[in-house]
């Protein structure tokens, strides 16, 4: 069993997600992650990796489209330092399943 | 939707929404129901089944019209290690014909199903409609009562009562001071897939005559050294498997969701179930465990909340307690409107709760999150102990019985202390709650 996540494998084209023009995802203070932050955790324990350390920017990346609502980013963050709020009306996760 | 007025605005198209909503609709009140999403269900997943005896509660021979996938006849609780399993289950073909036990439900289309019955008895369901804050009124010295919704729109509609019925994701319970902060070690979090596999491969490899429902649960496995849980659910051209735990944990551990649903399905024996299914929906969502020290207060002056927004959730029983608890709302709503008041009769929901079964059983279980937190490594070690016992017992050997048992009991006394696997064991059946 390869430990190594990729992203592009977890089946999210299999999910309609309606991404509203903005984002509903963010980070309260940049520079907390990158300072006081050690494991990052929100880069592995979202389900869909919306979140990814960009080492060049030294900062998390949000990719908030890739966002199905399980509503465990705010609690997991060990900083509270994620802000996440509900998409607009309408918008995002759309299951056909549930 | 411009300046409206309502007798009551639920927020939620869930199972507890909808339900409070029939409920006040039903008593001839004027209803709201908003839901955020394109339609009720569209974010709503669950790892259960939709139970009979309360679902009949709020609509009475549901089987007979409500989209369900198959009543369930046979349960097991598997203790899964990486090439055994420990198997403890029950067949009870009284459950395949009516009134039946519990189905099998895909939630889009179930909740659908209930929101439309909602609108079916007169209330009026808006949908793309997220609440964003709640409207107050201030009265006498010091005190407010909520008399409305703020809409992402701008719109602003007015209501005697608003009952909160937003799930685990809404905060609209904590803003108004209800509910205190979640925390990780309160917080469950699931992925599940949904694989596309013919009814009859799905009859065959579980065992089941025509139209009949099989669910497993796993332990040990899964979870992959976090207190977590496996399941395999039959529908009826899909199978649902899911796998979760504790969020602290998965942190604590490293864990990626995604990674442990692979490795659930690449473990070779779930594996030849769901050989050929195709996945066709993947889907994340978090429970709220924290059981009878986080559940809210359940009422203020103007408000209620219900469902997974006020953590009606004990063992695996979630949805039902959900429509229950929302009837009681609605109930309440219905008596308060009688009475001309809309602030103090509403602690008669708090009241109604609190004296229910379900409230009952999530206090009995007030102890699970501790003991969790005191053996995490509790469910490991059992399902360690019983492949490790089973795989002696059942190997045919050449020693005298007399000594294989000795044998055994000293594989087991490897492990841990005799006592403590003892304590486990009546732990983990105490806290597992409903097998």
């Amino acid at each position: 069993m390869d430990n190594f996540i990729k992203i592009e494998d977890i089946p999210l084209d299999l999910v309609k997600i309606k991404a509203d023009g903005m984002s509903h995802i963010f980070i309260r203070n940049l520079r907390l992650c990158s300072e006081q932050c050690e494991k990052r955790p929100c880069t592995y324990y979202c389900p869909t990796g919306v979140f990814y350390w960009d080492d060049d920017a030294m900062k998390i990346q949000i990719t908030y489209s890739r966002c199905v609502e399980c509503g465990a980013c705010p609690y997991g963050c060990p900083h509270g330092n994620i802000d996440w709020r509900f998409p607009a009306g309408g918008y995002g996760v759309l299951y056909r399943y549930g | 939707m411009g300046n409206d007025r309502y007798d009551a605005v639920v927020v939620g198209a869930g199972p507890a929404g909808s339900s409070a909503a029939l409920t006040m609709a039903e008593n001839n009140m004027s209803v709201l129901l908003l839901e955020r999403g394109e339609y009720p269900g569209a974010k709503n997943v669950f790892g259960g089944t939709i139970y009979r005896q309360p679902t009949e509660i709020i609509v009475p021979a549901f089987w007979e019209e409500a989209p369900l996938e198959r009543p369930i006849t046979s349960e097991e609780l598997w203790l899964l290690d990486n090439d055994s399993a420990v198997k403890i289950g029950f067949t009870g073909l009284r459950f395949a014909k009516p009134p039946y036990n519990k189905f099998t439900a895909l939630r889009s289309k179930f909740d659908r199903w209930l929101a439309d019955r909602a609108q079916k008895a007169g209330a009026h369901l808006v949908t793309n409609a997220l609440v964003k804050d709640l409207i107050y009124e201030e009265y006498g010295a010091r005190n407010r009562k909520v008399v409305g919704v703020l809409l992402g729109s701008g719109d602003r509609i007015y209501s005697d009562i608003v009952i909160l019925a937003e799930g685990v994701t809404g905060n609209l319970a904590e803003i108004a001071g209800l509910r205190k902060k979640i925390t990780p070690d309160s917080l469950t979090l699931y992925v599940k897939e949904i694989l596309e596999l013919p009814s009859d491969k799905i009859e065959e490899r579980f065992n089941l005559e025509k139209g009949e429902g099989a669910i497993l649960g796993m332990v040990g496995y899964p979870s992959s050294g976090a207190i977590g849980k496996g399941a395999v659910f039959t529908n009826k051209d899909s199978i649902s498997i899911m796998v979760g735990a504790y969020l602290n944990q998965i942190i604590e551990k490293g864990l990626n969701p995604f990674m442990l649903m692979q490795r659930l399905k690449s473990h070779p024996i779930i594996k030849r179930l769901i050989e050929g299914a195709k996945t066709i929906e993947f889907q994340a969502h978090t429970i709220p465990k924290g059981g009878y020290k986080q559940i809210p207060r359940l009422s203020a002056p103007g408000l209620m909340v219900t469902g997974d927004a006020a953590v009606m959730i004990v063992g695996r029983r979630g949805t039902d307690l959900a429509m229950l608890a929302g009837k009681f709302a609605g109930e309440t709503a219905a008596q308060a409107k009688a009475a001309h008041n809309f602030s103090e009769p509403l602690a008669a929901y708090d009241k109604k709760v609190s004296s229910s079964f379900f409230m009952h059983d999530i206090k009995a279980h007030r102890g699970t999150k501790d003991y969790y937190r005191r053996y995490p490594d509790a469910d490991f070690l059992l399902t360690k102990a019983a492949n490790d016992m089973a795989y002696e017992y059942f190997t045919v050997d050449m020693l005298p019985f007399n000594q294989k048992f000795e044998k055994i009991i000293g594989k087991i006394a490897n492990l841990q202390p005799l006592p403590k696997t003892l304590a486990d064991v009546y732990q983990g059946f105490f806290h597992w709650g409903v097998f």
